[in-house]
């Protein structure tokens, strides 16, 4: 009786402590930061490059992106991602606005919604001015 | 090494006595049986809730806009994110079930008789602070559920007269569920509740240990009844240790709720997550077919059949206070149900009802 | 004490049900039931009213059902979304100042959808069924092969010999549809995937965008019915469908992986509980 209660004794713990461990471990990775997220990857982009009412067109951070020269406002990078259905916008460079091919979403050159079915506004990268070069990110 | 730490300790605390009185020496009725150890399982459940809880914290961001991305994270970005997660909400759902269990069989062996009527009230007060943990969990993933959810139980208190509506926008800090009510069902589940639970919890094992735990109503021995004109400690001198004894089968009972979590957990792991838990909320648009979680689908059933929701949530109102003052109502000297009838059927019909209404709830 | 303590807690359960009592039944009659609270989310629409009503003829009175069939419907586009019009106001419920448009003239069809469908009006305009549409009036329009108020989900069988041979030989669209077939296939994969995943409570709104995204552009440049041009595009986007693909493939084996850890966890609890239970046994 008493072997076999020892026995027991020692595969409950050993069972208790490998599930310690299987807690533990992914406790661990669970604190550990995420490596290589490319968020702190920036785009350099020559400022030259866009006349003022011109646009570029990058990936940023793997969305597909635009950057404008708006007369008198600067510049500014926008997500192309319509927030409807992800369709990509169109720049209609003559109207000063966004167009949405799938569903005729129109955003502003801001970002915000018009007209159409998008529920939100197009997401804004940070964007500093260092020289002749733009900054993303 | 060892020793001389253990020592150490011992000169000053005297852990030796401690350990003696609480738990070798601890000794508790022969015929006491598995559903004593319901409240053990309870605490282990709740303390797993509290983990989890602070482990989901370091991602969690309770803003409106940011609140069902976050929790989208730690689903699918986190490393074992989804672990955690699970196991708190599995867990939530499996606690409400331990401790209905629990009450139900401290009420079934009339264990909150004379002397222990006030540890009946601290436990049902733990109860319903079970119940509000829950419900104000439920709206922090900010999905349709918890947004239209929590719409449909906050507006209950409308059904009072002249106060109902402000009793509403009270809880809800604003006329709609919004960015308010989500701060402060947040502050309230990961703070003051805790707080407030431990706070009772303490409470109600100082008075199980100091009173001594109630022998069980049935087999050898069930039937002995002390006069209790003035305190003592109820003792078992010739019963079965605590430890190891009965701590065998109470560590027996905690795995078995964890193997019925990571069942849960492996094999059926949208059970307590509907398709509108996937969508975040959205204030505009009232999913089909909203219904609270299934503890609460009784009381939202019997609401929607009563034709008036006043009297509906008026009857509601009684039954919690009957039960929270049971021990008083209750003077009957007979301690075993079965011998009890009346008691005996207002019991089974009681949880018939319950049942039934649960299932009906569902359609 | 134990008197005073019954008398008490009576007394309390009288005065819990006294208040509203006393208060008044407010509601006792209104038979108003829990989640009235939740906004009807079909706020009242007048055009509905009147189609919908005895007095509307057959044909119109049809269509109501036909919409809410839709995939219009199930995509929240209503009456006066196309139509124009003010549904929540009688008097100008039909007026053209509001931009009200009852049945478009069978030319105008193109420009009416277009209000929406922009990127597909354009490529649809550049094709041979536009063109001749727009010169002489006798091409297909967009209800000739997408019906007008039961419009479903496109889908490649839209292009069938029924269909197509009522105005030329099918041999072309045929060969159209050949062309389009295995994109039209690994789209229906992946949106199958997508489904078992939303079943497995994954959100997946990127995917979401991005399958759509990919789908709206091949339906958009097919609609330019030349097949010189969608055989060329094929591989392009049977690249880029490829690369959602391989993601939600990496989602499903994450699935599978966290079975598999939640089992073997499952094990353990369930192996220290019948340990637990043995080691119970030899105390007793």
């Amino acid at each position: 009786m008493i072997a076999r209660r020892g026995f027991l004794q020692i595969i409950l713990a050993g069972l208790g402590l490998t599930a310690l461990g299987s807690f533990l471990y992914p406790l661990l990775r669970y604190f550990s930061p995420t490596a290589g997220e490319g968020e702190a990857e920036k785009l350099i982009v020559d400022k030259r490059e866009i006349p003022v009412g011109g646009s570029k067109d990058i990936l940023f951070h793997g969305t597909p992106s635009i950057i404008i020269n708006r007369p008198q406002k600067g510049f500014i990078v926008l997500s192309k991602v319509c927030t409807h259905l992800g369709c990509l916008i169109d720049y209609e460079k003559a109207k000063k606005r966004f167009l949405c091919p799938c569903h005729a979403g129109v955003f502003d050159l801001e970002g915000n919604v018009v007209s159409g079915p998008p529920p939100a506004p197009l997401p804004q990268f940070a964007l500093k001015i260092e020289g002749d070069n733009l900054v993303i990110g | 090494m060892l020793k001389a730490i253990k020592n150490w300790i011992e000169v000053r605390i005297g852990l030796d006595e401690l350990v003696r009185d609480q738990l070798t020496e601890y000794r508790i009725p022969r015929n006491i049986n598995l559903f004593y150890s319901l409240g053990t399982v309870a605490i282990a459940a709740f303390s797993i809730q509290v983990l989890t809880g602070i482990v989901l914290l370091v991602y969690y961001v309770p803003h409106p806009d940011h609140a069902f991305k976050s929790v989208q994270g730690i689903m699918m970005d986190v490393p074992y994110g989804w672990l955690f997660r699970q196991v708190h909400a599995v867990g939530s759902n499996l606690l409400v079930i331990v401790v209905a269990l629990h009450m139900l069989s401290v009420f079934f062996m009339k264990s909150y008789a004379k002397p222990r009527e006030m540890t009946w009230l601290v436990g049902f007060a733990m109860l319903l602070l079970t119940l509000t943990f829950c419900l104000s969990g439920y709206l922090l993933p900010w999905s349709q559920l918890s947004y239209w959810a929590t719409t449909i139980v906050t507006n209950m208190p409308t059904a009072f007269p002249y106060i109902g509506d402000y009793l509403t926008e009270f809880q809800r800090g604003s006329s709609q569920v919004s960015g308010a009510t989500l701060g402060r069902f947040f502050a309230l589940h990961v703070m003051l509740l805790p707080a407030l639970l431990v706070m009772l919890l303490g409470i109600h094992l100082f008075l199980i240990r100091r009173i001594g735990i109630s022998r069980p109503p049935f087999g050898p021995g069930g039937q002995e009844r002390v006069e209790w004109t003035q305190f003592h400690h109820e003792s078992y001198p010739d019963g079965m240790p605590f430890y190891p004894h009965y701590i065998a089968k109470e560590v027996f009972m905690i795995m078995v709720y964890l193997s019925a979590m990571f069942f849960i957990i492996a094999f059926l792991p949208t059970l307590f997550s509907p398709a509108d838990a996937n969508i975040p909320a959205d204030p505009f648009k009232t999913p089909a077919h909203i219904k609270p979680e299934w503890y609460f689908l009784a009381p939202y059933q019997m609401l929607r059949v009563i034709p008036s929701k006043f009297l509906g949530i008026t009857l509601q109102m009684i039954a919690i206070t009957v039960l929270f003052f049971w021990p008083f109502l209750d003077r009957k000297e007979e301690r075993n149900i079965l011998k009890r009838p009346v008691l005996l059927g207002g019991f089974i019909g009681a949880l018939l009802v319950w049942i039934g209404l649960t299932i009906w709830g569902n359609f | 004490m134990g008197k005073f303590l019954r008398q008490s807690s009576v007394l309390f359960i009288v005065l819990v049900l006294a208040v509203p009592v006393l208060a008044g039944y407010r509601d006792i009659a209104s038979n108003a039931i829990v989640n009235q609270a939740v906004v009807e989310s079909e706020i009242e629409n007048l055009c509905l009213t009147c189609h919908e009503s005895a007095m509307m003829d057959e044909k119109r009175r049809k269509i109501p059902g036909e919409w809410r069939a839709s995939w219009h419907f199930q995509n929240d586009v209503s009456c006066h979304n196309c139509h124009g019009g003010d549904p929540q106001d009688a008097a100008l419920a039909m007026s053209p100042e509001r931009g009200f448009v009852g049945v478009p003239k069978y030319q105008r069809v193109p420009a009416f959808c277009g209000t929406c469908h922009i990127g597909i009006l354009k490529n649809y305009l550049a094709s041979g069924h536009g063109r001749a549409l727009m010169e002489n009036g006798s091409g297909p329009n967009c209800v000739t092969c997408h019906g007008a108020h039961n419009i479903q989900k496109a889908t490649i069988d839209i292009i069938n010999e029924n269909r197509c041979s009522q105005c030329h030989s099918y041999d072309r669209a045929k060969e159209m549809k050949h062309a389009l077939s295995r994109t039209e296939q690994k789209i229906e994969d992946i949106e199958a995937s997508i489904t078992r995943l939303k079943a497995a409570r994954v959100f997946t709104e990127e995917e979401d965008k991005e399958v759509f995204r990919t789908l709206a552009e091949f339906r958009t440049l097919f609609h330019v019915v030349d097949v010189s041009l969608v055989k060329d595009k094929t591989d392009d986007y049977l690249k880029r469908l490829g690369v959602i693909d391989k993601k939600l493939q990496g989602i499903f084996s994450e699935l599978d992986s966290r079975r598999n850890f939640s089992v073997f966890l499952l094990l353990i609890f369930v192996g220290m509980a019948i340990t637990g239970y043995l080691l119970s046994k030899t105390y007793s």
